[in-house]
């Protein structure tokens, strides 16, 4: 059916409806309520046929009860009036002797979401809860909830908070684990379900019982429980123990939760319940579902679970090798969990599986693999710079561009490998083709001008094409770097900054490359002594040698995080290094949400940086490349992901 | 708590959306097509984040499942429901295909109203919720259904009804795996595992109590020696390590976790008793061996071997041998010992299918790909040979040792149950890198 043409298929189906043989005919009806229906879920609009509908509900039949209803739920709000009418036969349903028959009306009237209609509503519901099929206790228990939810500031009856209370003791497992939903909804303002020693006991005791969904929603909400006694503790503690390694992850994710926040107090004992869960934990890893997979890796990773016990998946590293076939998320964060657990014994034969991964298809898989090889870098440099310089020999764009700013990164904190990576750069420029590549060798060349002895003819390159440059971050590295070789090199260089400055400043329609150009000319008239003060203010500490073990951080650090969507949010913020500019300008501050777009909008979203586009003035967009906050004072320098950015004095 | 469900085509319209509570409005839908189905880069993560809202998607062939929830909800549920869904879904029409929903979604509207109310997990077994889904040709009740839905709601055994009955009592029993492997050029096995599943098919009267026995390496050592002597020497192996296994909802966990036996009362029909998987002793169907050599820049010349490992008398099936080429790749020839095999350009691959080989064999292929000499750098990536295969034996050395029935109400023994097994192994990803 199409969605044009809609309003005569509405026409066609009213015709239907209202014909007297249709109705008599119980197959046709049906029949004709389900092209409705159909139509509906195509888009078309149907509301006209209300009326009609609301006739067709009176019937025996529940095969076409229960079309009709879907039908009811979805337009009921636009038309308040007529759904009163709907309101009678809901409330004769009830009487039903058929329990399924009431526990359909009763959710029914329910969905409606009519707030018009509560007073009709409250009575069904509150016979629910006393009904003797467990279908509808489960249901009408529900009821309640969706009924605060439509009117929040009403006060729901005492009473019926007592009774739902009464019913944490129902025989039905699905009742109990209702009312602990209902009431963690109704009592949302007094922080939820109250959480005593009896209830407790007798949520433990009965959680073997409900189904998994049921045992995660318990084990969610006992969190807030603190047992008494250390006793108690124990007692609690052990009864869990069967779900910790439960076969279902969701089960086994929601009793460590409950462990780690038991046990906050208790760091042995939560260590070792990350000791037990390890085999599940490693199960979910190898899991055949990938989005399992990568849930469980994420939680692995993100959740700092190696920071705080180095040695839980040392010795299966092997498990984090990615398949060939895997989606480049779950690769991605499994390198992300292979830099983790490096260790003296399996640096070669990780290294060599990374080495792997460079030259895979998907180009952001690679590039992750290259800085992750940067990363095990700040421990074996030497193995490492080995393997990075082996990848530029492959010339190819994108993996030079990562190489160049994984090495870039890497010298800033291991300043002992300074010698290697100049010897690697002679020779990138000409594959080099993204901004962000270009940058980081343009950075490179500033600060180890004196080592590369063809900077100034790379430069110069650089320079020469200026004009046709597009990126206004590379414009402006340019400027700095040249700036700086100018420093150690003034000889070679000098024609080549008189010759960039006059272009930035008479020429360039940017007005922030054209700024920075006005600066370092005015800076340059200050003197050489205030120039060198200003552009080599920050260098990394050379005293820095290789990272040797990582601090072990405590499990409380991430405990209250496990468990939610927290871990998978994170997930993007550390492979993501294409929006930085050079080492001085990292802030590692995350980023603050990694959401699409802030409103549910259906336009396609263009993540346009403002300083392409935008015309700003100067002062408020220095360095508007990396999307920092300008400090006019230059900050005291402070080892290595400080928190201070730019190294500008006022003018 | 799930805000909604909606299901996508690959286009991204909407087949279904049900949506269960106020906070997730209509723009939902629309948000989550046009910034994840509609993006232009591949997905970045099953879960996508747009407005504070948080979009858990599946896809199953063709179709986009998404559950979405304002909440900060466990992700690992929300996914195991989605999975849930589907098995549900399957089990009512089959393959999870656009025309499938489409002519189901009458049914699917219905389901999932069961399944999820106010968007909290209700009743997500498939025995139990044949008795509330009136699709599919259940029509008004009798007394005697309304009864069974009441003892069904109350009663402990929510899989199965009362009252079955059978002429022939018969059961069979399935035992799938899968064998995964990675293993490096020089032969040295990376990662192997075996992800199994047995299945079993009950037609058996009354409420019968089974219990299934295997060759599970706690439950051989607890016995003792004694007990598996007679099979073990054949087999080469008398008992498995399981790393980790996963029941059906009826087996009685408690018993399983005391004395590691498996105890039960089945469904009926078709159902999944237990998964499971191992790691150890994993008997490798087939080993690849590639050889490739690169003769200047335009030529290459490839030969791979693949050894049968296992009893000659079995025969594995549906054999196939993925070899892939260069993408400049301009002409391949082709010798093989037995099958067929193909270089099919559209998928840069050289396709070897052998319909049988018995055990202890060995075939190889050669091949000379010539490639077009580019200017392009870039070096080929080398994917590795993935390979395809059946074989009539479990992989991992499970084996099934008994399944007892016992029916005390009705006067049928367990030597009158007629019990079917069979075995059946087969490749998941099994790659050899070259």
């Amino acid at each position: 059916m199409p969605y044009l043409g809609g309003e005569d298929t509405v026409r066609e189906l009213r015709r239907a409806l209202s014909n007297p043989n249709v109705q008599s005919d119980q197959l046709r009806y049906r029949n004709t309520i389900l092209k409705v229906i159909r139509a509906m879920s195509q888009g078309v609009d149907v509301s006209g046929l209300f009326s009609d509908m609301v006739k067709a509900c009176a019937t025996v039949d529940i095969v076409q009860k229960k079309l009709v209803y879907v039908f009811l739920c979805s337009y009921a709000a636009l038309n308040p009036e007529l759904s009163l009418l709907v309101i009678n036969t809901l409330r004769k349903d009830c009487q039903d002797p058929n329990p399924m028959v009431r526990s359909l009306a009763l959710r029914n009237m329910t969905n409606l979401r009519l707030p018009s209609l509560m007073e009709y509503v409250e009575q069904p519901l509150t016979a629910g809860l006393r009904d003797r099929a467990a279908c509808v206790r489960r249901v009408a228990v529900l009821g309640w909830a969706k009924l605060h939810n439509l009117q929040p500031n009403s006060e729901i009856d005492a009473a019926v908070v007592n009774e739902l209370y009464s019913l944490l003791r129902d025989p039905d497992p699905v009742v109990m684990v209702n009312c602990l939903r209902a009431l963690e909804e109704i009592l949302k303002e007094e922080g939820g379900i109250a959480i005593n020693k009896p209830i407790t006991h007798h949520l433990l005791n009965r959680l073997k019982e409900s189904d998994v969904w049921g045992q995660c929603e318990v084990l969610r909400i006992l969190q807030r429980y603190r047992p008494q006694s250390e006793d108690e503790l124990f007692d609690i503690l052990s009864l869990l123990d069967a779900s910790l390694v439960s076969p279902h992850p969701q089960v086994m994710a929601a009793t460590l939760s409950l462990f780690l926040s038991l046990c906050s107090g208790l760091p042995a004992v939560s260590l070792a319940a990350l000791e037990r869960v390890r085999g599940p934990l490693l199960a979910a890893c190898g899991s055949v579902s990938r989005e399992l997979r990568f849930t469980a890796l994420c939680h692995i990773q993100v959740s700092l679970l190696l920071r705080s016990l180095p040695g839980l998946m040392g010795a299966h590293y092997k498990r984090f090798f990615c398949g060939y076939a895997e989606p480049a998320y779950i690769k991605q964060r499994k390198m992300q969990v292979l830099v983790e657990l490096v260790n003296d014994d399996n640096v070669t034969m990780l290294l060599d599986e990374l080495k792997g991964y460079c030259t895979d298809v998907n180009t952001d898989t690679a590039q992750a693999a290259i800085s992750a090889i940067g990363r095990i870098g700040r421990s074996y440099s030497d193995r490492c710079l080995e393997i990075l310089t082996g990848l530029l020999a492959l010339k190819q764009e994108h993996i030079t561009s990562a190489v160049v700013q994984t090495m870039r990164d890497l010298v800033w904190v291991c300043p002992q490998c300074s010698d290697t990576v100049c010897l690697a750069l002679e020779g990138c420029e000409e594959t080099l083709q993204d901004s962000q590549g270009r940058q980081a060798l343009l950075w490179l060349l500033g600060v180890y001008g004196e080592q590369v002895s063809s900077a100034p003819y790379t430069l110069e390159v650089f320079i020469d094409g200026v004009r046709s440059e597009v990126s206004l971050g590379v414009k402006m590295e340019l400027l700095t770097t040249t700036m700086r070789l100018f420093l150690c090199r003034p000889a070679e260089t000098q024609d080549m900054l008189g010759r960039l400055l006059h272009y930035c400043i008479e020429e360039e329609p940017d007005m922030c490359v054209r700024d920075q150009a006005l600066l370092y000319y005015r800076l340059l008239h200050c003197g050489i002594e205030e120039t060198q003060k200003v552009l080599q203010g920050r260098r990394s500490d050379p005293s820095l040698g290789v990272l040797i073990g990582r601090p072990s951080e405590p499990i409380s650090q991430w405990a209250c995080s496990f468990n939610t969507l927290e871990p998978l949010r994170q997930g993007t913020v550390e492979t993501d290094s294409t929006s930085r500019g050079s080492p001085e300008h990292v802030t590692f501050e995350p980023k603050p949400n990694t959401d699409l777009s802030d409103t549910l909008n259906c336009s396609q979203v263009e993540k346009v940086p403002s300083g392409e586009t935008g015309r700003t003035p100067f002062l408020a967009r220095i360095h508007t490349d990396t999307h920092k906050p300008l400090f006019l004072a230059s900050l005291p320098f402070s080892y290595p992901f400080n928190k201070c950015l730019c190294f500008y004095m006022p003018i | 708590m799930i805000g909604g469900l909606f299901i996508y085509n690959h286009k991204g319209e909407v087949l279904i959306s049900r949506v269960y509570r106020d906070d997730i409005g209509r723009n939902a839908v629309d948000a989550f097509r046009v910034n994840v189905i509609h993006a232009r880069q591949q997905v970045r993560s099953p879960v996508t984040n747009i407005a504070r809202t948080s979009f858990f998607h599946v896809k199953r062939s063709n179709i986009w499942l998404a559950a979405v929830t304002k909440q900060n909800v466990n992700a690992t549920m929300v996914f195991e429901f989605l999975y849930k869904m589907c098995d549900v879904m399957s089990a009512y029409f089959g393959k999870i295909s656009e025309e499938n929903v489409k002519n189901n979604f009458v049914l699917i509207y219905e389901l999932l109203d069961e399944i999820l109310d106010f968007g909290y997990p209700q009743n997500s077994e498939t025995g139990a919720l044949k008795t509330f889904i009136t699709q599919q040709g259940i029509k008004s009740q009798t007394k005697e259904e309304q009864s069974q839905i009441t003892s069904q709601v109350t009663g402990q055994i929510g899989w199965r009804r009362e009252g079955i009955k059978y002429r022939r009592n018969e059961l069979f029993l399935d035992v799938l795996e899968s064998v995964n492997l990675l293993m490096s050029p020089q032969g040295q096995v990376l990662s192997a595992h075996v992800s199994g599943r047995v299945v079993m098919k009950s037609y058996l009267s009354g409420m019968p109590e089974c219990k299934f026995g295997m060759n599970d390496k706690i439950v051989i050592d607890k016995q003792g020696k004694g007990g598996s002597s007679e099979d073990g020497g054949k087999s080469g192996k008398q008992s498995i390590a399981i790393d980790d296994c996963t029941f059906h909802q009826c087996v009685r966990l408690s018993k399983f976790d005391s004395e590691r036996s498996i105890s039960f009362i089945p469904p009926d029909g078709d159902y999944e008793l237990m998964r499971y998987r191992t790691t150890k002793d994993i008997i490798l169907p087939f080993r690849v061996i590639p050889l490739v050599r690169e003769v200047g820049r335009t030529k290459l010349e490839v030969k791979v071997v693949i050894k049968s490992n296992f009893k000659s008398s079995l025969l594995a099936q549906k054999i196939e041998v993925r070899i892939p080429t260069p993408l400049n790749t301009s002409g391949v020839q082709l010798i093989c010992m037995k099958g067929k095999a193909k270089y099919k350009a559209s998928e840069n691959a050289i396709v070897w299918k052998i319909k049988r080989m018995a055990g202890m064999k060995e075939s190889q292929i050669s091949a000379e790909i010539e490639l077009l000499p580019t200017n392009d750098k870039k070096k080929w990536a080398r994917p590795p040979i993935s390979m395809n295969f059946e074989v009539p034996f479990a992989p991992s050395g499970l084996k099934v040792r008994y399944l007892k029935v016992f029916e005390p109400k009705l006067n049928y023994s367990d030597h009158d149950v007629i019990k079917w097994v069979r075995y059946i192994g087969r490749s998941g990803i099994y790659e050899t890198r070259c």
